[in-house]
């Protein structure tokens, strides 16, 4: 929903730059944009091409391109149950987290760019101080915390915590998209009767689409190739790991099997790769807003 | 033991913690199994975690667990396989601090296990195993103070193994007895364009095993159980080890990268490196050949594999017939069900300690299993048995404070950036911070 | 649409509307607080507050995490972290990799963002390409550059089928290059974010204003240099702020990637902490240096807020202190 009301947003309009002639004399800018789009995609690509050549190929060579190519590699993931199963994990931990951290983090934010209020001031330098603290610092307590709670071993040990450690910047990004919107608009809506719970879901949230797409997307890719947190609470079983932590178990149990590894390395990081794709053109929109904040 | 002193303590944090524990499950767990007390047939789940993730280990603890389970129909048995540096210093500890640890898991024995103990975290199996525990080598390192705290499934020592077609092609036609011997070894090897020996010191300990098999002919083992004990190094002869393996470092013996080189992952580790012909030595324990089988295109046991015992040197101070070695096992948490002893005993059955053997993963220690061995790891199981001390590896029987900041001293060495005096160094330091 | 509507938008803090104020009884108000802010901060507390303060807990004692905490040793664990040169070391690394960031991927980004920041063919695809090594988890990015930099590797026989064979080093292996391969890694990795932000800040600048310099002659150059560039101020300061903060809690990359090592060469605070704390079973002395790591980001991130970034976020993390 909030991506449809973000379209409206697209980066490519609404700059009269774009409108000048494109200047053909300058292929020293291609050049070095071909050279930036190299040295970003070559590993990603050779990963992928490693994919389809046998391991035989990979020892013998290790800079060449398939010959000939084979799908074995990846016709052998693609039909493991626990290639999908880690999918599916990952998916529900990512949206998961995602989902806590658009609506905890709105609403926290919420109160903070839009109420008048004592120790208003504290709440905000209370979330932003989360910054500061890195997962790692607190990764020990936060185990045993967990383990006690008996949600070990149950994707909620990675989801909530998650959650929590992501809202910092959430809270960040959000409040000045949330402070921007006119109070003209907030006292209409109080005129025609709205609550401030009316206002909130009915004007707010749709109004400040793209820095929850922003935050969302963020929220959804830190999730997505999160590790240590998954490997302390997930490491027990294997029906639960997230990708991750299926490719480094992959790796080291076929560790001899460079082809398979690469495989099923391309294949992991397909799924966060197409949702950027989808959702790129509403980050530089929201970033665009939260940055000028 | 380092630990004796605190053990009343120990003692009570143990009873303490099983009460508590035993509390704990008793209403938090399925309520099957705390409501038919006495029937035997009440629902059980064992995990087990081990580090078997290769073939062929992984397949047989599973096939293991199979057949427990096909004897109890009761039990169900969740095998998990882990790498092993994570397993041994991550999952393991964080696992048995938390209220909930797996039932049975790794065990390395000695210092790291007598640290559990203390805390209680371990199940004393004493008089579970006491019918038994007679017919298998090697326990000592998992008891305490006389208590059995876990059993082993595999013991061997250490040696190089060795590629018998390289060494031809180097024509070396002995294999070293003496470290004047091995040097002479490695200079025809590097005559022959081949690389020595493979180390995979990124993952450090394969690295610290040199110093340690100096360390074992430069100190006598009064001095080293001394040593043990009470965690002082003040003996020269550390000092002499540091400078043995320096001198060891500077023939320049091994593969290009060594630094951060793995010991078993993939075949560009030490193990791969040996297991498909790009190297012509390995120090390495017992389960090498397990190791190589994983991580050769065909998943053999390479068939050109040898293996040699540590060269002696004429005229250093340890005693000659002393091995390095050390071993696996498996330990039961406090609060595991009675189940967990019976998998242990399980384990280490004459049949399946048989059928480990002919696995070639180990050298299995229950008695009557050694005839099952394969024909290499004979000569391993030969020089454990034939050897006056068994010295365990020292980090394990250091323990994981003064083990770390040692392997870390030698791997600062084999980076050219420590001397020998600056490990024993580290190890005070550390063991004064215990 | 938004985003015009934002340029209208303060950056302080201070005047937030609260019209309803006369209008209701502040209990009411005091609830709806309660009811919008409650579950985050619960969730906040109990997940990041807490966690902390145990580990700060912890860190006065001497524990190897068996058993109860009995062994009270005061700031022994901060003496000997502070004294030990390994971790010394890594805070040197750390500091390194800080300064090398905001100096090479800032200025390098800065110009990536202005070159694509012009019309031209494929600039969209443009844009996901460089995202791709930022959206990548670090467990993936690291296992398949420890693949390609291994000696003899894909890497090496690149360069040697360019006649580059000499060139060739032991990039992970080598104490002496191995921190230079982690930046290189490093910045492929992240420096897409900051081209990003860039893209999305150059995107607040009124075309206006480039226009009418370019009708008055200016060089492309001269516009990027006294126009845009400081207008892009405020992202340019943020992005800085985000890369101090990650490059002090550097940890996931290091630590599949070489383990901080070989022989501690790459180590990190956070790899030091995870290696020497909690591997030996010397969970006081992790947790000490865990607390050391945060306050060595709170100190840069203060003067750097105090300084710096006074204008962009006023009070965000520093009036909390003051």
């Amino acid at each position: 929903m909030t991506v449809t009301s973000s379209r409206t947003s697209s980066p490519d309009a609404g700059t009269a730059q774009q409108r000048r002639k494109v200047r053909w004399s300058q292929p020293f800018v291609y050049l070095i944009a071909l050279v930036v789009v190299g040295v970003a995609v070559a590993p990603v690509g050779y990963v992928i091409l490693g994919g389809f050549r046998t391991t035989a190929q990979l020892n013998n060579d290790p800079a060449g391109l398939p010959d000939p190519a084979t799908l074995d590699n990846y016709r052998t993931v693609l039909t493991s149950g626990a290639f999908w199963q880690q999918v599916l994990n990952s998916t529900l931990v990512s949206l998961g987290t995602t989902l806590g951290v658009v609506l905890l983090g709105v609403m926290a934010a919420f109160v903070i760019a839009r109420y008048e209020f004592r120790g208003r001031q504290a709440l905000y330098s209370l979330f932003t101080a989360g910054l500061l603290f890195p997962l790692t610092v607190a990764i020990l307590p936060l185990y045993l915390m967990l383990r006690n709670m008996g949600l070990d071993g149950s994707l909620l040990s990675v989801l909530i915590p998650q959650v929590a450690f992501a809202l910092p910047m959430t809270v960040i990004i959000l409040v000045p998209f949330l402070k921007a919107i006119p109070n003209e608009l907030e006292e209409a809506s109080f005129i025609d009767g709205a609550t401030r719970f009316g206002f909130f879901w009915r004007i707010l949230l749709p109004l400040s689409g793209p820095g929850l797409v922003t935050v969302g997307v963020l929220a959804f890719v830190t999730s997505w190739n999160a590790y240590l947190l998954p490997l302390l609470m997930l490491g027990g079983d294997p029906s639960s790991f997230t990708l991750p932590l299926g490719v480094q178990v992959f790796s080291t149990q076929y560790s001899q099997d460079t082809a398979a590894v690469l495989a099923f390395t391309s294949l992991a990081m397909l799924p966060a790769l197409i949702f950027f794709t989808m959702m790129e053109r509403h980050i530089v929109s929201g970033l665009s807003g939260a940055v000028k904040g | 033991m380092a630990h004796s002193r605190r053990l009343a303590a120990g003692i009570a944090a143990l009873t303490s913690t099983a009460l508590l524990l035993a509390a704990c499950s008793g209403e938090s767990e399925d309520p099957a199994a705390s409501g038919s007390d006495g029937g035997g047939d009440a629902q059980v789940t064992l995990t087990w975690w081990h580090n078997g993730t290769g073939e062929p280990l992984n397949g047989y603890w599973q096939s293991v667990a199979d057949a427990f389970m096909a004897e109890n129909p009761n039990v169900t048995v969740d095998v998990q396989a882990y790498q092993n540096e994570e397993l041994q210093r991550t999952l393991i500890p964080n696992a048995l601090r938390s209220n909930d640890p797996p039932d049975l898991f790794q065990q390395w024995g000695a210092g790291e296990l007598a640290a559990q103990v203390e805390a209680g975290y371990i199940m004393d199996v004493t008089d579970d195993v006491a019918d038994i525990v007679d017919g298998i080598a090697a326990v000592s390192p998992w008891q305490i103070d006389g208590k059995t705290y876990g059993l082993p499934f595999s013991f061997g020592i250490e040696g190089f193994w060795y590629n018998t077609e390289l060494f031809d092609q180097a024509g070396i036609t002995e294999t070293p007895e003496t470290l004047d011997d091995l040097y002479d070894a490695i200079d025809a090897l590097k005559a022959a364009d081949i690389t020595p020996i493979a180390v995979g010191a990124g993952d450090s300990w394969p690295a610290a095993h040199y110093w340690y098999n100096f360390a074992l002919k430069a100190c006598s083992p009064a001095t080293l159980e001394a040593a043990q004990a009470n965690l002082v190094f003040d003996d020269p002869c550390f000092v002499d080890a540091g400078t043995m393996l320096q001198e060891f470092l500077d023939s320049e013996p091994f593969q290009e990268g060594y630094l951060a080189t793995s010991a078993q992952q993939g075949a560009g580790s030490s193990a791969g490196l040996l297991a498909n012909g790009n190297a012509a030595m390995e120090l390495m324990g017992h389960w090498n050949p397990g190791v190589m089988g994983g991580l050769t295109e065909s998943g053999e046991i390479p068939e050109f594999l040898g293996w040699f015992n540590f060269p002696s040197i004429p005229g250093s101070a340890g005693d000659p017939t002393a091995v390095l070695g050390g071993g696996d096992g498996f330990s039961c948490s406090a609060g595991a069900p009675p189940e967990c002893v019976d998998l242990l005993r399980f384990i280490s059955s004459v049949d399946n300690q048989i059928a480990f053997g002919e696995t070639g993963a180990g050298v299995p220690v229950t008695m009557g299993s050694e005839d099952a061995v394969d024909p290499i790891l004979a000569q391993v199981l030969e020089g454990r048995n034939s050897a006056t001390y068994t010295q365990m590896w020292l980090d394990t029987a250091y323990g994981p404070n003064v083990g770390g900041a040692m392997n870390d001293g030698i791997t600062n060495m084999f980076a050219g950036q420590a001397s020998p005096e600056d490990i024993v160094q580290g190890m005070q330091d550390a063991a004064a911070n215990q | 649409m938004a985003v015009t509507t934002i340029e209208a938008g303060p950056a302080e803090i201070s005047a937030g509307p609260a019209p309803a104020a006369p209008r209701r009884a502040s209990w009411r108000k005091w609830i709806e607080i309660t009811v919008f802010a409650g579950p985050a901060l619960l969730v906040y507390l109990t997940f990041v507050f807490v966690p902390v303060g145990l580990a700060a807990y912890y860190s006065v004692f001497n524990w190897n995490g068996y058993g109860p905490l009995e062994d009270f040793i005061g700031f022994d664990n901060y003496a000997r972290a502070l004294t030990d040169s390994v971790f010394l070391n890594s805070i040197v690394h750390n500091l390194i990799i800080m300064v090398a960031s905001l100096l090479v991927q800032g200025p390098l980004a800065i110009g990536i963002a202005l070159l694509l920041n012009r019309p031209m063919r494929g600039r969209t695809f443009l844009r996901l390409a460089i995202f791709v090594p930022y959206v990548l988890s670090e467990v993936i990015a690291a296992l398949a550059w420890r693949l390609i930099l291994q000696p003899d590797g894909a890497f090496d026989s690149m360069l040697e089928s360019l006649g580059l064979g000499s060139a060739a080093q032991l990039w992970l292996a080598d104490t002496s290059i191995a921190m230079w391969t982690l930046f290189a890694i490093l910045s492929w990795k992240y420096i897409g974010l900051a081209i990003v932000l860039f893209l999305a800040g150059l995107q607040g600048v009124p075309p206006e204003l480039t226009e009418a310099a370019q009708i008055d002659g200016a060089t492309w150059w001269q516009i990027q240099r006294h126009i845009t560039i400081p207008l892009l101020g405020p992202t340019i300061r943020i992005w800085a702020f985000l890369s101090i903060i990650g490059s002090l809690q550097l940890f996931d990359m290091v630590w599949i990637l070489t383990g901080g090592g070989p022989a501690n060469a790459t180590s990190t605070m956070a790899t030091y902490m995870m290696q020497f704390g909690f591997q030996r079973s010397q969970l006081g002395y992790g947790s000490a240096v865990a607390v050391i790591l945060f306050f060595i980001s709170l100190a840069i991130a203060l003067v750097y807020q105090r300084t710096v970034m006074r204008r962009d976020l006023e009070g965000a993390v520093t009036t909390g202190a003051s």
